[in-house]
């Protein structure tokens, strides 16, 4: 049984003219044990993909489940609930309280299961020494390097022991041994079984992957397994592209589409993005 | 609600020491508004305690005759001896019916005499000076600092002085003996009175200032035409007052023709209508303090708005983190009661230093009411969670994904 499974979904925002679809009729299905990279462009809907998988956001449309569970309807406090068992968020910005120590930032999502202070402080630190970072247990996050406040945020998204980490371009704030040292730490907990979905602009992290999806246009337009400590084929295409021209630019022609690997991929990306128009005019017309 | 637990009123008492100067800004709101309500409360007590006070003294029991009938003004079902009407005075005739009256064991006049006395320090004008006879003191319940009141009616150069026209007119400490001159007559003080306590509002005569002459005195003063403006009279039986102040209405009716020109009132009945006046005051003014407790829930909903716009990106990242709309709740309506509660605490007990500073420096004697107190902390705290809760909710509502986003 897939732990993540998408089936058709959409995410829309706005209203009439206004609105974009974020998300066009996704299916995606994700086996426990996957290190999943998604790659695109900015604006192609891998943060809505993140925020709908972990269950910050609801999808317009479509059937979601996870862990076998159907969660495509839930209301805030049942996803709130669910969040807190299930997943773990790593964010680029890291989203840690800065009034707290590493310590009670760590312990923050056990407070929301009523558990006691001491028990709570005691996991925390147990899961700070898991990451490095029990030595500097005390510190704010002001006082911490990048790396080191995202080894922190690693250890907060662990301590509920979630079956699934969602981080959405964990190493985007990060100087290159930062990157290196998180990167590390989430293939050590992918090792131990967690599955982990991570977003990067970086193809060359697609080494840490098993599989990499592509997305464009809030569609995924390619998705391939590929072996741990080698970068991904279509990522490696993107990296030997460096130079955007103008004219693609100006055609929204992105290196990704460029690096796609056959033309009839294209071509399938192309027939659904006809097929789009009339689903945003049947929306529409809904509302 | 059971999510309010302890770990989330610790949270609250932390996340409000970060903004130490707004949170207590916020609270002084209702510190004011507290405080004010029960220091009200409190000075009317006290006044009423004063003014039952000084009538328990006297007497329960002491009736008044006044002349003139007494005007009775009516607010809504309260009815205030407000006027009287004064034109015209009582008469000896009418002070030996009194004291003739079935049930009457003592009955004494009080007269005004016009003119300023010339004493030691020169000419005084403090106090008036009233014409008595020598029961006076026993029918008041008054004792005497020093000497006598005076021994008897036929000694007419005797007089004696309330405490503070003894203090202003001569520079001894005891003026026994001494004398001064009114209206060209000289006088020997025989004795002075205890202070009669102050009694703020009281439509008496201030007796502390004033210098009692002999009946007898007044009228070779102004050739038998002193008016009296009171004529005070004890029953003989306390519990009898009742039936004595209708003996004496009905004697005084036959007297005057039945002429109802004169009233004659029980101090009970003055207690009455004076407690009801002060009660009413009381009541009116804290209800103005009050109102304070209103502006301080607003206070602490418009702060409460601001720090749930300046931790949205805090409340995304609890959202994120698996907190429930619930237990976002909790937390901020933890902060609201915090802070109210606080601001409770303080205003009593600035109001209890302001109850003492009051009575250390003014002769205002202000007496806590618990109930009062009782009242305005139950009232803050719930106008506290009331106003609180608005910005709590809209705090526990907030869609995650735009939270996180706010910065």
């Amino acid at each position: 049984m897939p732990i993540i499974e998408l089936k058709d979904v959409s995410k829309l925002y706005g209203f009439g003219d206004a609105t974009t679809l974020a998300l066009d009729e996704v299916s995606l299905s994700i086996e426990a044990g996957e290190f999943v990279a998604i790659m695109g462009p900015s604006g192609c809907g891998k943060s809505t993909l993140m925020n709908v998988i972990g269950l910050l956001d609801r999808p317009t449309h479509g059937e979601f489940y996870l862990d076998g569970k159907k969660v495509s309807r839930l209301r805030p406090n049942q996803a709130a609930k669910i969040r807190r068992d299930t997943v773990g968020f790593i964010f680029q910005s890291f989203n840690l309280l800065p009034k707290l120590t590493a310590l009670e930032n760590v312990a923050l999502p056990l407070l929301y299961k009523n558990m006691s202070t001491t028990k709570r402080l005691k996991m925390a630190s147990s899961m700070l020494e898991r990451v490095g970072m029990q030595p500097r247990e005390y510190y704010l996050p002001s006082q911490l390097s990048g790396g080191q406040i995202q080894s922190v945020a690693i250890a907060r998204a662990l301590v509920n022991n979630p079956k699934l980490i969602i981080a959405d371009e964990p190493t985007g704030n990060l100087d290159s041994a930062g990157s290196l040292l998180v990167m590390e730490l989430l293939s050590e907990i992918h090792k131990m079984g967690n599955t982990i979905l991570f977003v990067t602009h970086n193809p060359e992290l697609t080494r840490y992957a098993t599989r990499v999806v592509y997305m464009h246009d809030g569609m995924i337009v390619q998705d391939e397994q590929t072996a741990i400590g080698q970068v991904a084929k279509t990522a490696r295409r993107i990296m030997r592209r460096p130079q955007m021209t103008e004219e693609n630019d100006l055609a929204g022609v992105s290196a990704l589409m460029k690096a796609l690997p056959a033309k009839d991929d294209v071509a399938t990306a192309e027939s659904k993005k006809s097929r789009r128009k009339t689903v945003v005019r049947k929306k529409g017309k809904r509302r | 609600m059971k999510t309010l637990s302890r770990g989330s009123i610790r949270a609250a008492i932390k996340a409000l020491r970060t903004h130490k100067g707004r949170s207590f800004l916020t609270m002084l709101g209702v510190i004011i508004g507290v405080s004010s309500v029960i220091t009200i409360a409190s000075i009317g007590q006290g006044i009423k305690d004063q003014v039952s006070g000084q009538i328990n003294h006297v007497g329960k029991d002491l009736i008044t005759v006044r002349p003139g009938q007494q005007a009775v003004t009516s607010v809504g079902d309260l009815k205030l001896f407000s006027s009287f009407q004064t034109n015209g005075t009582l008469s000896n005739r009418d002070l030996s019916t009194v004291q003739k009256t079935h049930g009457v064991g003592k009955a004494v006049p009080l007269g005004i005499v016009g003119g300023t006395a010339r004493g030691e320090r020169g000419t005084y004008s403090a106090g008036p000076v009233l014409a008595t006879t020598d029961e006076f003191a026993n029918v008041i319940n008054q004792g005497m600092q020093y000497g006598t009141f005076f021994m008897n009616n036929d000694d007419t150069e005797g007089v004696v002085l309330g405490a503070h026209a003894a203090a202003a007119m001569f520079n001894e400490l005891v003026p026994l003996g001494q004398t001064f001159n009114f209206r060209g007559q000289d006088f020997v003080v025989r004795g002075v009175l205890n202070d009669f306590g102050s009694a703020p509002l009281s439509t008496d005569v201030d007796f502390n200032n004033a210098i009692f002459i002999p009946y007898a005195a007044s009228q070779l003063l102004t050739n038998n035409a002193t008016s009296t403006y009171e004529i005070l009279a004890k029953p003989a039986v306390a519990s009898q007052a009742d039936a004595v102040v209708s003996n004496i209405h009905a004697s005084l009716l036959k007297l005057h023709g039945d002429d109802h020109d004169f009233t004659v009132l029980k101090q009970a009945d003055n207690l009455a209508a004076t407690t009801r006046v002060l009660d009413l005051l009381t009541q009116l003014v804290t209800g103005a303090a009050a109102i304070s407790l209103l502006v301080g829930g607003i206070g602490i909903m418009n702060i409460m708005l601001v720090s749930v716009t300046e931790r949205m990106h805090e409340i995304g990242i609890r959202k994120a983190v698996g907190a429930t709309n619930r237990q976002i709740l909790s937390e901020f309506m933890s902060e609201a009661i915090v802070l109210s509660c606080t601001g409770v605490v303080i205003g009593v007990i600035v109001s209890l230093i302001v109850n003492l500073l009051l009575r250390l420096f003014t002769s205002l004697t202000p007496v806590v009411v618990w109930p009062a107190i009782i009242v305005a902390a139950v009232v803050s705290i719930a106008i506290g969670v009331l106003f609180g809760s608005a910005p709590a909710l809209k705090a526990a509502r907030k869609d995650p994904i735009a939270a996180l986003r706010s910065e």
